[in-house]
């Protein structure tokens, strides 16, 4: 029998680390609705935790880490943005390109800046807990009490699921990556529309990398995203780009990672390697089939020419 | 003479080469720029990088060994990308390569095997095994249509961790005698299974991986420029329904063409432990299978170019060592110099495409 305690630190720490693949997923379904695939999603999650750290270290104050972490991850969407849709470049060459370059920049930056203080502690977003759940025994402090981002992503993700079902923009983000030709002669700006959502991916990328600097573990790590947005990019695939799929497949890779914390804790001995392996293993069963047949985006991965 | 004006007409510069040649070095450019930002002298830094890149024999050897990994990535890489598949899963197809090379290694009868069949039997496990790592990708695209970029990408994450746990257990690989305080790896591989060096001497480290691997190149290069299946690759990868409709065993071809890829990967990690390392270690890939991805990216399809790519890439590697520890420039410099030239040439995709029309 498990013990109630362990099971709700188990179910808070689920929620904390799906918190970062939620935010990412959501931003990464809205820009392949539209037809673009971002793999950049990582190199954007990271540049935002490594500007939202340094910001947070330099001013003392998280939320101007926050707002640093997406002023720097705009340019870098705007840059997979012109890439591939102005200058129809391979989208998953462009992608891991920034990857790479932003993996090498943050570590330089990191040198430059931290140098010996590495891994020193960074004042990190406050916790909160919605009163009224806040006190309910166990599930209050395990649970509900966490970063307030998480509130904020939930909050975000619910007017991205109402703007994507109910409004014109939703539709004509659909059309973008279905049918652009005919989204252009009904007269929808597709490349605006592409461009927006790619710059949506990465506001919400850098939200996600803040998560993981300021928001989770106080600190910035080399390369610490640690494939966290390809994880993003499967949940979406999982998801069969529908947002509440997405959302599943986030909790569950949240929940396959906080395994990794919990069997030790409940005396199961696991080698670690294989848990820190689930999550990978369960998104390639995801994409592999295993949940049936995906219909992507007709559009997905193909530039639109305009003519 | 015909025969002579077809192998030159397959490996005659383009415009991308020009191209890829101004991407380099605005790279490069950048980099100095960014060393100089850094505080530190570029004279110093460049006489620092060149001194670890051909400096010495030792040097220059090191270098080459580097390059030959990269090259069998690339050699993969450019082989599916005939047929139309991006392999991105070098990082792990090394990975499980060095495994299966370290199991068969340590595995006793192996190391009394005779002519040289010692450190031979180790290398086809690493290709099988890598062939293996390939194939689940190339199965997973026929069966259920996933695409093979996030396939091979979320294998080698996957293989990245097997390695970490294949050393961590010792029921597995790891050294019986470490300690929790030393990380773990697993026993040095016995000599009979290293590759021998080829000129015999340890102060200029060439191993048997290049010859072996050069021939792999004249391979790679013969099948896609001269032999039917060649044609066969481009015709799927062009237009898989034509090909298909023109009687092509499509899906046996994908499943193939992304198991010889993931050997060639397989053989790279091989020659990384059994010629280099000779144990075991979490973490031993360290990035060479996404370096040689970029090098299967910069040779738009020519083995020559993987070769130069190679080249440039193993000297980018072994100067930037160097560079860190005389000049004390981060290593992680020249990732952001590869991360430019991706970026770069990705962009310019479109203009190159247009020039080589033009021809």
């Amino acid at each position: 029998m498990i013990e109630p305690e362990l099971a709700a630190v188990f179910v808070g720490s689920s929620i904390r680390l799906a918190a970062p693949l939620l935010l990412a997923a959501t931003g990464e379904l809205v820009s392949e609705r539209a037809g673009v695939l971002n793999m950049s999603v990582e190199g954007m999650m990271l540049t935002g935790a490594f500007a939202g750290a340094v910001g947070s270290w330099a001013t003392g104050s998280p939320l101007i880490g926050l707002a640093l972490g997406v002023l720097c991850v705009l340019p870098i969407a705007w840059l997979q943005a012109f890439l591939s849709i102005t200058l129809r470049a391979n989208q998953i060459v462009t992608g891991i390109g920034i990857n790479i370059l932003v993996l090498g920049a943050t570590t330089l930056g990191y040198r430059a800046l931290f140098g010996s203080r590495s891994r020193a502690e960074i004042p990190g977003l406050d916790k909160w807990a919605p009163p009224g759940l806040a006190d309910i025994p166990l599930l209050g402090e395990h649970v509900f009490h966490q970063t307030w981002l998480l509130y904020g992503a939930v909050l975000l993700v619910i007017v991205v699921a109402w703007v994507m079902r109910s409004t014109s923009l939703g539709l004509a983000l659909h059309a973008a990556g279905t049918a652009p030709q005919a989204a252009a002669n009904s007269g929808l700006k597709v490349t605006r529309i592409r461009y927006g959502a790619v710059l949506f991916t990465g506001f919400m990328s850098a939200l996600a990398g803040c998560f993981l600097s300021i928001g989770d573990i106080h600190t910035f790590t080399e390369g610490m995203t640690g494939g966290a947005g390809y994880l993003a990019i499967a949940a979406v695939i999982f998801g069969n780009w529908k947002l509440g799929r997405t959302l599943l497949a986030c909790g569950l890779f949240g929940a396959a990672t906080a395994l990794q914390f919990q069997l030790p804790a409940m005396g199961v001995q696991v080698p670690s390697a294989l848990l820190i392996m689930l999550p990978y293993v369960l998104a390639l069963l995801a994409v592999g089939g295993l949940v049936g047949r995906q219909v992507a985006p007709a559009a997905l991965t193909r530039p639109y020419t305009g003519h | 003479m015909s025969t002579a004006l077809t192998l030159w007409r397959s490996v005659r510069p383009g415009p991308a080469l020009g191209m890829s040649v101004a991407a380099v070095a605005a790279a490069l450019l950048i980099g100095g720029v960014l060393v100089a930002l850094m505080g530190v002298s570029v004279g110093e830094a460049v006489a620092a990088f060149a001194d670890g890149a051909w400096g010495s024999p030792y040097a220059l050897a090191a270098s080459i060994n580097r390059a030959l990994v990269l090259m069998l990535v690339g050699l993969g890489f450019v082989l599916a990308e005939r047929a139309s598949l991006t392999n991105v899963g070098g990082e792990g197809q090394i990975a499980v390569g060095g495994i299966a090379a370290t199991a068969f290694a340590l595995w006793p009868p192996v190391a009394g095997l005779p002519w040289g069949l010692a450190f031979i039997v180790p290398m086809l496990g690493a290709c099988l095994a890598g062939a293996l790592w390939g194939g689940v990708a190339g199965v997973l695209k026929v069966k259920a249509g996933t695409n093979e970029v996030i396939a091979t990408l979320l294998l080698s994450f996957i293989a990245v961790w097997l390695v970490y746990g294949s050393v961590q257990s010792e029921q597995l690989l790891r050294r019986p005698m470490t300690t929790s305080a030393t990380l773990p790896e697993s026993l040095e591989i016995p000599l009979a299974t290293q590759l021998p060096l080829l000129l015999g001497d340890a102060s200029v480290p060439l191993h048997a991986g290049l010859p072996i691997g050069l021939v792999f190149a004249v391979v790679v290069a013969v099948v896609l420029g001269f032999t039917v299946l060649g044609l066969r690759l481009r015709a799927t990868g062009l237009n898989a329904r034509a090909a298909r409709r023109a009687g092509m065993a499509v899906d046996r071809l994908t499943v193939g063409v992304l198991c010889a890829a993931g050997a060639l990967g397989g053989l790279a990690g091989a020659c990384m432990l059994q010629g280099e390392q000779y144990t075991l270690k979490a973490g031993f890939s360290s990035g060479y299978g996404f370096d040689g991805l970029v090098v299967g990216l910069l040779a738009r399809g020519s083995v020559p170019g993987v070769i130069a790519g190679s080249l440039l890439f193993g000297f980018l590697r072994s100067g930037g060592i160097n560079m860190e520890m005389v000049a004390q420039v981060p290593t992680a410099l020249v990732v952001v110099i590869q991360g430019l030239i991706i970026v770069i040439l990705a962009g310019a995709a479109l203009a190159i495409q247009r020039m080589e029309a033009r021809r």
